[in-house]
């Protein structure tokens, strides 16, 4: 193993060891004072910076593609393996950078901002695995690697929206977005099992696996539909407002920089399956399209701000899966990086929004301009109401997913604890308890 | 004639718990202390049989370290007020039988093992008026007698060595067989029985019972190598069985609110797929079969011993149909919670992710379908324990009462440890599934029936597995010295993973 290659082992482990190290302590009784947890992130993520920059200043310098490190195998019965493999490219290194810097900077906001909150040292170590795991999904060198930091970035995710545990709202938020993740990600493993099942290997640290062109289409569906579901694309779009519970810097870093890109990073991953397939392709620049167009038309209803930014964040998503869609690789790269920037500093902004205006407007002795043009307003008056009932309820997104999948779900799960009560008189029976489950999250969580 | 270390082993494994039990039920105080130290030596020995045996040969002895560690950290865990004399002695008493059961080379003594690890549970079963439970434990105990019976009447041996490969007693003895699998292990129809059990019951002696996995023993143990080729043809269909109940089960599991039902529930779900993993006959279907039956173990023990404390400290009305805000009370319980919850059902990063990913890729071959239908079933059974975290320990604190202690000390130690092996063996899994797949390389090869060794051999006379077992190997070897005979023999031939 060289410096390099140490370097970026370090980068992708060190929040991980952070986050182990100060979790088990806490289990096991230590309580880390603010200063002492605020520091330890500083320097951390610092130290991941100072790394990314040392493996990006290597790669411009030698004009290598690439630094891959092979760690062996994880673990490897029979002729199955699962490689440990972490790939800093020049598609994963912008990610792995982005990810360093933005995680450091909002750590360093939030020790501001979470100062004496209850929930600092629980935010702090979340933030921590949610790097690692960011950082695991961007390095990773096999589709299997990459679904291991995958799924830690939705679990971290949903704590973090139902980080205000005290209120039912978030907790019942956090639920539904978890059950949309695990649901999509259904996509990303079966999709990782095809490509095992098909051509013997996930990984694509020496190229993409060599897939037929039905086999690519099915992968490349199977993928978009775990790339859509993280990146809350139509259909899924309705887990987005809801993520808004969650304090602002973690909404900052996940809807508005990394989280929400992991799925665009995905399908820029498989970009040369993709391209493959005609139909994958079509669905995404479709899927895309309908997307930035809604996200558009609900943004402008939104009454809060981090919802309108939130919607304003998944139109550009939406412009970017359809960069994606069309084969402008570097494009939606550079897209990618320039919103994720962008929109991390106006969600940080947030919280000082009424502030900042009470300042300019006294700057300005009152006299405030117009906020930008309103084109809705040369539609025809029934499209505009149409348009406004249709943002009001997102698009009726939530519900249709409630109807067609949560509903049926749950009454023929009412049905079989019928069948399974029979002969049984438990102690839920005897208090006579009616089962309330999703349906209660699909109807507390919206705002 | 020396003494045979294995055997004195195995004998103390087994026999320090009954004497335990008997202890605890005499002396009436101190039981906690005497559970401990009967299970802690339990382990000891365990472990020194675990070091002696031979990697591809070193399941029995890795199920009774297992085992014998959960019921140590049981003892521990267990609450004050389930701390008498009556509990004590059975979990005992269950430890020792269950190690009895996976130790034994001999058909007769494994019918003993498995009808003693009921009677605790049906005397009190009985008493509690839970007549599923009782049904389905009685069945499959008579299932099991009916088959040996079959296979004695043959005139048969009564050792599993050589036994090995013949198909002993035709297709009613493997139905039956199969049948004593469906109702201990609780496979669809027959489900219901398992949460009746973990929600009437006491929870931990409740929870060790469940996680004795007799259904997937007997599996391992018996069908698979004793009836290799009616295995091959109808067993699939106990697979599908299996995968139809994790299916059923997860969605069932959705709407539950009682927690000890909804774990039982998913636990059920996540363990039903084990049996795919055993038949697959694929070295990774195999391996992950054996590993997710370890995790799966650990978690729901974990699981089910945080509920009970919770029970014991907040009341025993807990429902997941209303938030009750208990991290605000107890943040470490709820963080032992969430650990073993996410790992029982396959977060990253935890043992169970290791194993369902071999268990998926092992059982694709011979059952397409899994690849689909378990993380279907997976993501449901992580909905359904992820609402029930987030309705036990989320949401506003409850106004009802001001204290609530967090994880004791004592608590605390034993839960860190269980989550250390799911976490740690998440993140080396090496060590385990290396393990675990020299045990799967010999359960995976083909058996080749070799009938001079049953001629050569006496019939009952194997009680115990461990050195009067490989006695009587070696004169079978040594009786019939052709290719064929040596490789049955080994009880195995040369591994090969090609798809059928």
């Amino acid at each position: 193993m060289d410096l390099w290659q140490s370097l970026l082992l370090f980068a992708v482990l060190a929040p991980g060891v952070v986050f182990s190290a100060i979790s088990l302590g806490w289990l096991l009784g230590w309580i880390p004072s603010e200063r002492f947890v605020s520091r330890i992130t500083g320097v951390t993520f610092s130290a991941s910076v100072l790394a990314i920059a040392a493996i990006v200043w290597r790669l411009a310098l030698t004009g290598s593609p690439s630094i891959a490190l092979r760690l062996g195998n994880w673990f490897a019965v029979g002729r199955y393996e699962f490689p440990l493999v972490l790939l800093a490219d020049r598609l994963s290194l912008p990610f792995l950078g982005l990810t360093v810097v933005l995680s450091g900077l909002v750590g360093q906001f939030s020790a501001t901002y979470l100062h004496r909150d209850g929930g600092f040292l629980r935010f702090f170590l979340l933030l921590h695995l949610f790097a690692f795991g960011s950082l695991l999904a961007f390095a990773a060198g096999s589709f299997d690697l990459l679904a291991g930091g995958w799924e830690i970035v939705g679990i971290t995710s949903v704590l973090l929206i139902a980080f205000f545990q005290q209120r039912a709202a978030p907790v019942e938020n956090g639920l539904r977005v978890f059950a949309v993740y695990r649901a999509c990600d259904i996509g990303l493993l079966v999709g990782v099992f095809a490509m095992h099942h098909w051509a013997g290997t996930a990984s694509f640290a020496g190229g993409l696996p060599h897939l037929t062109e039905t086999q690519a289409v099915i992968v490349c569906l199977l993928l978009l539909l775990a790339a859509a579901g993280k990146a809350a694309q139509v259909p899924f779009s309705g887990w987005l407002p809801r993520a808004m519970e969650g304090p602002t810097p973690s909404s900052a870093i996940f809807y508005g920089a990394i989280s929400i890109h992991a799925g665009a990073y995905l399908l820029l991953r498989v970009q040369p399956i993709l391209a493959q397939s005609k139909l994958a392709s079509t669905l995404v620049v479709a899927i895309g399209a309908v997307t930035a167009i809604h996200g558009a038309i609900v943004g402008r209803a939104s009454a809060d701000a981090k919802t309108s930014l939130a919607y304003a964040s998944l139109t550009q998503v939406g412009a970017v899966f359809v960069e994606i869609g069309m084969g402008w690789r570097w494009i939606a790269v550079a897209h990618i990086l320039g919103h994720a920037t962008v929109r991390t500093l106006q969600f940080l902004r947030a919280p000082s929004m009424l502030h900042d205006y009470h300042q300019m407007r006294s700057a300005t002795g009152g006299e405030l301009s117009g906020v930008g043009v309103h084109w809705e307003e040369l539609l025809p008056e029934r499209l505009q109401l149409g348009l406004y009932r249709w943002a009001l309820d997102r698009g009726h997104l939530d519900t249709i997913l409630d109807r067609l999948v949560v509903y049926p779900l749950m009454r023929l799960s009412r049905f079989f604890a019928k069948l399974d009560a029979i002969g049984w008189r438990g102690v839920a029976g005897r208090r006579g308890e009616t089962a309330i489950s999703l349906e209660t999250s699909a109807r507390v969580g919206g705002h | 004639m020396p003494a045979d270390p294995k055997l004195i082993l195995t004998l103390a494994a087994i026999f320090i718990p009954w004497l335990g039990a008997i202890a605890a039920a005499v002396s009436r105080r101190q039981t906690r202390v005497i559970g401990f130290i009967a299970s802690f030596l339990a382990v000891l020995a365990s472990t020194l049989l675990l070091q002696t045996a031979p990697a591809r040969e070193s399941l029995d002895e890795a199920l009774m370290v297992l085992f014998s560690c959960l019921t140590s950290g049981a003892m521990l865990v267990l609450p004050r007020r389930d701390c008498n004399s009556t509990t004590v002695s059975g979990m005992l008493f269950l430890l020792g039988s269950t190690l009895l059961a996976y130790s034994t080379e001999n058909l007769l003594v494994l019918l003993a093992a498995w009808v003693l690890t009921t009677i605790p549970f049906l005397a009190w079963l009985f008493r509690a008026g839970l007549w599923r439970p009782r049904v389905s434990l009685l069945a499959s105990s008579i299932a099991l007698a009916i088959a040996i019976a079959l296979i004695a009447a043959q005139g048969q041996p009564m050792s599993i060595g050589q036994l090995k490969g013949h198909a002993p007693g035709g297709m009613a003895a493997f139905g039956l067989l199969v049948l004593a699998v469906i109702f201990r292990k609780g496979i669809c129809p027959i489900h219901a029985w398992v949460p009746d059990a973990a929600e009437g019951g006491s929870a931990v002696p409740t929870a060790l019972l469940l996680n004795t996995h007799f259904g997937a023993l007997l599996v391992a143990k018996l069908i698979v190598p004793l009836f290799p080729d009616t295995a091959r043809t109808f067993f699939p269909v106990l697979s599908y069985l299996a995968l139809a109940t994790a299916l059923y089960v997860a969605v069932r599991a959705l709407s539950e609110n009682a927690p000890r039902r909804l774990i039982a529930l998913v636990a059920l779900s996540q363990s039903a797929c084990i049996l795919a993993g055993l038949e697959s006959r694929t070295s990774e279907g195999v391996t992950g079969a054996l590993v997710h039956w370890m995790v799966v173990t650990t978690s729901t023990m974990g699981l089910l011993g945080i509920v009970r404390l919770l029970e014991v400290r907040f009341g025993e009305n807990l429902t997941a149909s209303r938030h009750l805000g208990l991290a605000q009370h107890a943040p470490r319980l709820a963080v032992f919670f969430a650990v073993f919850g996410l790992a029982l059902v396959g977060l990253p990063g935890t043992l169970s992710f290791c194993s369902q990913d071999l268990l998926i890729h092992g059982t694709l071959q011979s059952h397409p379908l899994t690849g689909l239908l378990l993380p279907v079933a997976t993501a449901m059974n992580a909905v359904s324990f992820f609402r029930l975290f987030t309705r036990l320990f989320l949401g506003k604190r409850r106004t009802g009462f001001t204290v609530m202690a967090d994880a004791l000390p004592r608590e605390r130690w034993i839960l860190a440890t269980g989550v250390l092996f799911v976490a740690l063996g998440g993140l080396f899994p090496s060590a385990i599934v290396t393990l675990r797949s020299a045990e799967a390389e010999t359960i995976a090869a083909q058996p080749v029936p070799y009938s001079s060794r049953s001629a050569t051999i006496g019939s009952t006379t194997l009680a115990l597995r461990a050195g009067t077992y490989v006695a009587a190997r070696a004169e079978a070897a040594s009786a019939t010295e052709t290719p064929t005979s040596r490789a049955g023999s080994e009880g195995r031939t040369p591994y090969s993973n090609a798809p059928r």
